[in-house]
């Protein structure tokens, strides 16, 4: 474990890299997440080489970075209440973010057109159709901005496309023909919609997920439709995991060699889910979902900082990370904070 | 006991064979799916005073690769300006000969294998991890992973990626091992006082020449065409690394050689005015892919050494080739990469590093690089047995001799005979 615990941190992996947003804003001012030309050293140090010489783009491109994502007024195609508080919206996006949107870990910003940019929120995209050029999302409505957009009807600003709505990302890509276990909590799992969606063709996957405070979690069916093996349980209870959410997840195990575990829930619920694992099962990876908060998805405005280990900080709207590093807990001595501290029950 | 070599080029090669003729577990790391690296490009051995060193190497028991290169010679005891008794290996052959050599002593070789970090404890390296994430232990580590590029590099410090053998767009770009187990690289300088070099010479498709230059080129193995007035640049020269042929003779002509390619032997030169060579008029490069525009910048990435190929700083990290200095050529790559084999097995059963005596040539260059390279005009040198300042030393020293009988004869009265040939574990 030790080892791989380290992995993460030492390899520096940015979503965006060798992409067509690549050099970003960050390789202009001298701040590029890979590349040592472009971080005030004049030698090239590449730790990990996305394919293609950001160096190189960057001068091609007349030492400026590329456009950067924007805004774009989009039409809303139709909006569906699926509970009070909780809505479908479907939008006719531009082809070409829809076809990156059909990804993994995809998200947009989503702003009620002339609302100040401080209204931009990130939204999972919970499926994609690039030849139709329409994304689907899932809103709770839960507090200031989703309330916002809970008022658009026609039109709707969007940005995108991002990606790194998933940590550890590459966990869940690098499993062929193998077997993952998707831990849903509340709307979290509506980021796991995709991966689902992506994974399900080859691989097999099971479903545990907590109903909640409801009948049930409102997005059981759709794991199932797209061929998951769905349980429902009760994960938590006021001292972290409960007994039933212990037995459960440790019965799964055993009876199966899982190679990722996807958790889907708040920060406190992906440390619960990493600390138990790992010590039933120490070779299963995990994916999370990033619940950082996000605000400008392009590595400036800091509001998603996390700190690592011997001082380094990553920006966690951009960089991929390893879940194990930032949440598993050795001896607790070595915990890596992530400034959510009242979140963490255990 | 296992030595992991990284850097599948010459002097990886050269460094595994001894390596495992001592008796180690032997694995090379090659970042591409070839091995050799820019031997695939090359070809020239046994001018000047790389004759003596080959005979040394091959009386002192070290000769295996001179033998494949001997054995893949397209032409032998030839002559071209400034250069005597010359062989040109074939470079569509030689790769796949050495390769099965390796196979067939036992040496594990991991092709697409890109070491991007070190792990350390204290001033020891444990292992090295490569671009998947693999982790490869180690007792002791050769890094001959050359000094060439990357393409960030190539760009800063030369004329920008020209698409060469080392393919970084597909493989990924060379790291520095001992930069990255925390020892500062020395870099090169040229005339002007930037860093680096460029490559010294680019291959020009046979098939692309007319049939003249191409029969002379088989028959003779070198032709030599006029570069016309206009564009004669001697400055051109100065950028080179091979100054052994950075002479006026090769800015006035076209010195094309004969390895398989047609070899030529200039850093690049701008397609439009190769074509107003007669002969050349359908000309076109197969290295490097864009040959008409820039090579490859090296001398990037050298590690401090003492005479036995050990990096100062580190205790089991032993270096050969362009990382171990200034060298040029792949005489010299083999030279130190076999230092470096026999001397990590030596470390790696507690023995302490064996030097070459310097009244022989191949260990009178690691020496004398070392302390040419501590000042400034030394770091714009090139050291070779083949030409530039270093085969002048040698004449004057008495080290040149294209004798292999007074060789083997100097090599046995110095006690070395079969010094590359002991099985230590």
């Amino acid at each position: 474990m030790g080892m791989e615990v380290q992995f993460m941190f030492r390899y520096v992996e940015c979503i965006d890299a060798g992409s067509e947003y690549c050099p970003c804003y960050l390789a202009e001012h001298g701040e590029c997440i890979i590349c040592s030309q472009l971080k005030g050293k004049e030698f090239c140090d590449c730790l990990n080489w996305s394919g293609t010489c950001i160096y190189q783009e960057y001068l091609w491109n007349n030492e400026k970075g590329k456009k950067p994502r924007q805004f774009v007024k989009c039409r809303i195609l139709s909006k569906q209440y699926i509970r009070e508080d909780v809505f479908i919206l479907k939008i006719k996006v531009p082809k070409s973010m829809a076809r990156i949107l059909d990804n993994i870990g995809a998200y947009v910003f989503l702003r009620k057109n002339n609302d100040d940019v401080v209204f931009s929120t990130p939204i999972s995209v919970a499926e994609s159709d690039p030849l139709a050029g329409v994304i689907k999302v899932m809103i709770k409505v839960n507090g200031i901005k989703t309330k916002a957009i809970d008022e658009c009807s026609d039109f709707i600003s969007v940005k995108g496309p991002y990606l790194n709505g998933i940590q550890g990302q590459r966990f869940i890509r690098d499993v062929n023909n193998g077997k993952m276990l998707f831990l849903i909590r509340g709307t979290a799992g509506i980021s796991a919609l995709m991966a689902a969606k992506k994974c399900i063709k080859d691989n097999e996957i099971d479903v545990l997920i907590d109903k909640g405070r409801h009948e049930k979690n409102f997005l059981e069916d759709y794991f199932s439709e797209v061929g998951c093996a769905v349980n429902r349980l009760s994960f938590l209870d006021e001292k972290g995991l409960s007994d039933e959410g212990k037995y459960k997840i440790k019965e799964y195990i055993k009876n199966k060699q899982y190679d990722v575990a996807l958790s889907a829930g708040n920060d406190g619920f992906h440390s619960q889910i990493i600390n138990y694992i790992n010590k039933i099962d120490e070779n299963i990876k995990f994916a999370t979902v990033n619940n950082s908060i996000i605000c400008c998805g392009e590595g400036i405005c800091g509001s998603c900082t996390l700190s690592g280990i011997s001082n380094s900080s990553i920006k966690s709207c951009k960089q991929q990370y390893n879940p194990m590093e930032l949440f598993l807990k050795a001896d607790g001595s070595d915990k890596i904070c992530c400034k959510k501290d009242e979140e963490c029950k255990l | 006991m296992k030595v992991v070599v990284i850097g599948g080029g010459w002097a990886g090669t050269a460094a595994a064979v001894e390596a495992k003729k001592a008796g180690a577990d032997v694995v090379v790391l090659e970042k591409t799916d070839l091995l050799i690296g820019v031997g695939n490009v090359g070809g020239i051995m046994r001018n000047n005073g790389r004759f003596t060193a080959a005979e040394e190497m091959i009386a002192l028991g070290g000769g295996e690769l001179f033998n494949i290169t001997d054995k893949c010679s397209r032409h032998v005891n030839i002559n071209f300006p400034a250069h005597n008794h010359a062989s040109l290996y074939d470079v569509t052959k030689v790769e796949p000969e050495v390769r099965r050599y390796l196979y067939k002593i036992g040496v594990d070789i991991i092709f697409e294998g890109r070491v991007v970090d070190v792990e350390k404890k204290g001033s020891k390296i444990e292992g090295v991890y490569l671009q998947d994430g693999t982790f490869i232990d180690g007792d002791v580590f050769i890094e001959t992973t050359g000094s060439t590029g990357p393409m960030g590099n190539c760009v800063r410090y030369g004329k920008g990626c020209s698409m060469c053998i080392l393919r970084c767009p597909s493989f990924g770009p060379r790291i520095s091992i001992s930069q990255r187990a925390g020892v500062e690289d020395i870099l090169g300088m040229r005339g002007d006082d930037s860093y680096g070099a460029m490559s010294g010479s680019c291959k020009l498709n046979k098939d692309s020449l007319s049939p003249e230059i191409r029969e002379k080129l088989n028959k003779d193995g070198v032709v030599v065409l006029k570069v016309p007035e206009e564009d004669v640049n001697m400055d051109k020269l100065k950028m080179k690394v091979c100054q052994q042929y950075a002479l006026k003779e090769f800015a006035e002509n076209v010195i094309l050689l004969d390895t398989g390619h047609a070899k030529l032997m200039t850093s690049y030169y701008p397609l439009e005015k190769l074509r107003k060579i007669p002969g050349l008029e359908n000309a076109r490069f197969e290295d490097p892919y864009s040959g008409g525009k820039a090579n490859s910048i090296r001398y990037l990435s050298m590690a401090p050494r003492d005479n036995t190929m050990k990096v100062i700083g580190i205790d089991n990290l032993f270096v050969g080739g362009e990382k171990a200095g200034l060298f040029v050529g792949h005489t010299e790559a083999i030279v130190t990469g076999t230092l470096a084999g026999l001397n990590a097995v030596r470390y790696g059963i507690g023995l302490k590093g064996a030097e070459l005596p310097v009244s022989l040539a191949v260990g009178d260059i690691i020496s004398y690089e070392n302390k040419a390279k501590e000042t400034k005009d030394g770091l714009r040198k090139r050291y070779t047995f083949a030409g530039a300042g270093y085969f002048e030393r040698m004449k004057e020293l008495g080290l040149y001799t294209a004798d292999p009988e007074a060789i083997q004869k100097k090599v046995e009265l110095l006690g070395l005979k079969g010094f590359y040939n002991q099985k230590l574990v």
